[in-house]
């Protein structure tokens, strides 16, 4: 198919290709050629030969000199009057940092706090805006920048604003640390020193809570006991609770260490709650440890086993019931939290919410589950990751809602979701979600909030919703936004929406999601241009392995790099056509190199235990 | 993981042939849809579905796939021991559920 000669502009460096027969003595144009976007699919199967061919911006207007088929290459032997290769690229690259000193010297030193645009032409086209800061300060900002690769420092030194705004604290949050080392079953819930003892006989408490519930075990977990056949789990939460009459998100937030809960559970008939794709075996091949929604080595699990009515498994009120009858327990420990003394306070921290007027806005859109059963989400309860007061995503028709980012860190979200345990993002997730954390201390960008979306099942609703987002991000005006979510599936329909949304409003955004062979995007725009894969399994599939693939760390570091490349007018290369593990790995290594600081790859399913003699261990 | 199976690659992952089939049950987190021409029965969540309509028992879907191919000739334990334990409890079960019945 033919292009046109907006295409062709927007192509200009792709190679050009006839669409179809072009007899002697044509003169090239815009409707003669072919688009360039399925180059890759025809190089790929043998039936395009793209050696020596010239580019699009080089042929218009040049003159066949034989006649050729379609799909042929327009190189120098069948055409004339083309013109000439543009030689000041590539000097400029070859020569990557000599020009630097010269730009970025002087102003590095009468501007503090000025940033310097650093283009890196190899590997993955990553471009960097880094604070000069960073580096140290006057020339050995221009030290640095060679180091980072094929570096083309094409970028000049912006200048600062007139006059540094303070930064403006909305409000703050503590957390107080209690330590627990050990957790006991005794007559009363209560905490003594650093030993949680949780009553005798509270099972019959949780059951009698819920019509659904017909059953319930609770188990102590301790590191010892790690290889223990679980049933698929289904939650990890925070024991949390908040001080007085503080609301969530604000004041003070009592947290107990080295604990926390774990809701597991089958229907009467032996059939797991997240049936689908489900994490059930020994917890210690089953947990990919110290992902921000899994337990950390060494803690204690008080995992709750839930029966529920047969078949409400794949119904919305069987894990709802599962869900808010396990809370009873949690709720009882937050009583006992809340008469601890200060004493026994190990450790605080406190998050405070910062504005940085003059800077770039930045938003982070989250999208949830919200298909229905276990597809859910309990949004804004009472206490840190409890149930009473919230709202399940379902039933607010998965609108946008609007938190503070300290709210998302003070377990606004109880995650119902139950399914894809690799790549599902569970309560204790949003406790300490990375993108929020990133964002929240950088003092380069003013983050103005944390949008939640629901992903309805209908495609209709899907556009519903998306379309509110859209509206939601461009009254908030900001200056760049990043979507994340959870999963895979039809999710990224209004994934991609929310990202076209956002982007036909003329406001950068990076995109956040496990992709890698398995979870491939099903559809795309053109404003899906800056992509994360939070992938880290090796074979780039759902491995059954709890948290695998969620977001860490290392994935809101490098969104947080191209979003501000994207907000600095810089472009994004764009990626491979097949999942390739190396365009990360590139990218990291860019970051590294550019701002001096070593990036924590997290550590993947291959780190967990392979149990050969598993069939001699269990009974 | 657990027995260490590598990626192999498909011999014939590249065939895909577009399959129908008709939606036998709905419930809140999933659909189960039976392959026309008795192909097979295939349970899939919700999120797997690209739909633009509620769900309803009778709708015919349709979707690409190509056939199943065997990775290999080794067993992974670890879906033995789960798949033992699952039939296990599902008896457990099942004598629970029948000795309530008799009550």
């Amino acid at each position: 198919m033919s292009i046109s000669a907006e295409t062709a502009k927007e192509h200009a460096k792709d190679p050009a290709v006839l669409c179809c027969r072009a007899e002697e003595g044509t003169v090239i144009q815009a409707s003669n050629l072919e688009d360039p976007a399925i180059f890759d699919d025809l190089v790929e199967s043998g039936l395009l030969d793209l050696d020596g061919a010239l580019t699009i911006g080089q042929v218009i207007g040049a003159t066949m000199t034989k006649t050729c088929d379609s799909l042929t290459a327009l190189t120098a032997d069948n055409l004339k009057g083309y013109t000439e290769a543009e030689e000041a690229p590539a000097p400029a690259a070859e020569a990557p940092a000599e020009e630097a000193p010269a730009e970025a010297a002087a102003p590095a030193a009468s501007v503090a706090g000025g940033m310097m645009r650093i283009h890196i032409g190899e590997g993955k086209d990553i471009d960097l805006e880094i604070p000069t800061g960073v580096f140290g300060s006057g020339s050995g900002v221009v030290q640095a920048a060679p180091a980072a690769a094929a570096a083309q420092v094409a970028g000049t030194v912006a200048a600062a604003p007139a006059e540094e705004l303070e930064g403006k604290v909305v409000r703050s949050l503590t957390r107080k640390h209690y330590t627990i080392t050990e957790v006991k079953r005794g007559p009363e819930t209560k905490i003594e020193g650093t030993t949680l003892y949780i009553r005798e006989g509270i099972e019959a408490d949780v059951i009698e809570n819920q019509e659904l519930v017909h059953d319930f075990k609770l188990e102590i977990i301790t590191p010892d006991k790690y290889h223990t056949y679980s049933e698929t789990i289904m939650d990890v939460q925070p024991i949390a609770t908040k001080e007085g009459d503080d609301l969530l998100g604000t004041g003070t937030t009592r947290v107990l260490d080295g604990a926390v809960m774990m809701l597991t559970g089958t229907d009467d008939n032996g059939v797991q709650i997240g049936e689908f794709g489900s994490s059930e075996g020994y917890l210690d091949e089953n947990i990919q440890w110290g992902r921000p929604g899994c337990p950390e080595k060494g803690e204690i699990f008080i995992k709750g086993q839930v029966t529920i009515q047969a078949k409400t498994n794949m119904e919305r009120r069987g894990p709802i019931a599962a869900h808010t009858a396990f809370d009873v327990i949690t709720q009882e420990i937050r009583e006992a939290m809340k008469e601890l003394d200060d004493s026994l306070v190990a450790d605080t921290e406190t998050f405070e919410q910062f504005r940085h007027p003059g800077k770039k806005k930045v938003v982070i859109v989250k999208e949830i589950m919200g298909q229905g059963a276990m597809h859910d989400n309990f949004i804004l309860p009472v206490e840190p990751v409890g149930v009473l007061g919230a709202r399940p995503n379902v039933e607010l028709g998965n609108v946008p809602v609007v938190c503070s980012p300290l709210e998302v860190l003070d377990g606004c979200i109880h995650a119902l979701t139950c399914i894809g345990p690799a790549s599902k993002e569970m309560s204790r997730h949003y406790w300490r979600e990375p993108v929020v954390l990133e964002a929240l201390h950088d003092p380069e960008i003013d983050l103005c909030g944390v949008v939640f979306v629901g992903s309805p099942q209908i495609n209709a609703e899907k556009y519903y919703v998306s379309r509110r987002l859209g509206m939601t991000v461009e009254a908030l005006d900001v200056d760049g936004a990043i979507v994340t979510t959870e999963g895979f599936g039809n999710n990224h329909i209004d994934f991609s929406s929310h990202i076209e949304q956002i982007g036909m409003r003329g406001i950068p955004v990076v995109g956040m999601s496990f992709c890698a062979n398995q979870g491939a995007l099903v559809v795309g725009n053109k404003y899906m241009t800056a992509m994360i894969d939070n992938n880290k399994s090796k074979s780039g599939i759902e491995n059954e392995v709890l948290g695998c693939n969620t977001l860490a760390p290392e994935d809101a570091t490098r969104a947080m790099y191209m979003l501000k490349a994207e907000m600095a007018g810089e472009s994004v290369k764009a990626p491979e056509r097949k999942w390739n593990p190396a365009v990360k790995q590139n990218n990291v290594e860019l970051i590294e190199e550019a701002s001096g600081e070593k990036i924590e790859l997290e550590e993947n399913e291959q780190s967990l235990p392979m149990s050969q003699k598993r069939k001699e261990k269990y009974d | 993981m657990t027995n260490k199976i590598e990626t192999k690659e498909l011999k014939y992952g590249d065939k895909i042939i577009r399959m129908e089939g008709v939606i036998v049950e709905v419930h809140e987190e999933g659909i189960a849809v039976d392959l026309k021409g008795r192909l097979g029965y295939l349970r899939v969540p919700n999120r797997m579905v690209i739909s633009d309509y509620p769900f309803k028992v009778g709708q015919e879907v349709a979707w690409n796939m190509s056939f199943i191919e065997q990775l290999g000739p080794d067993v992974n334990t670890k879906y033995v021991s789960n798949h033992d334990m699952y039939l296990r409890r599902q008896k457990e079960a099942a004598e629970k559920n029948n000795s309530n019945g008799n009550e």
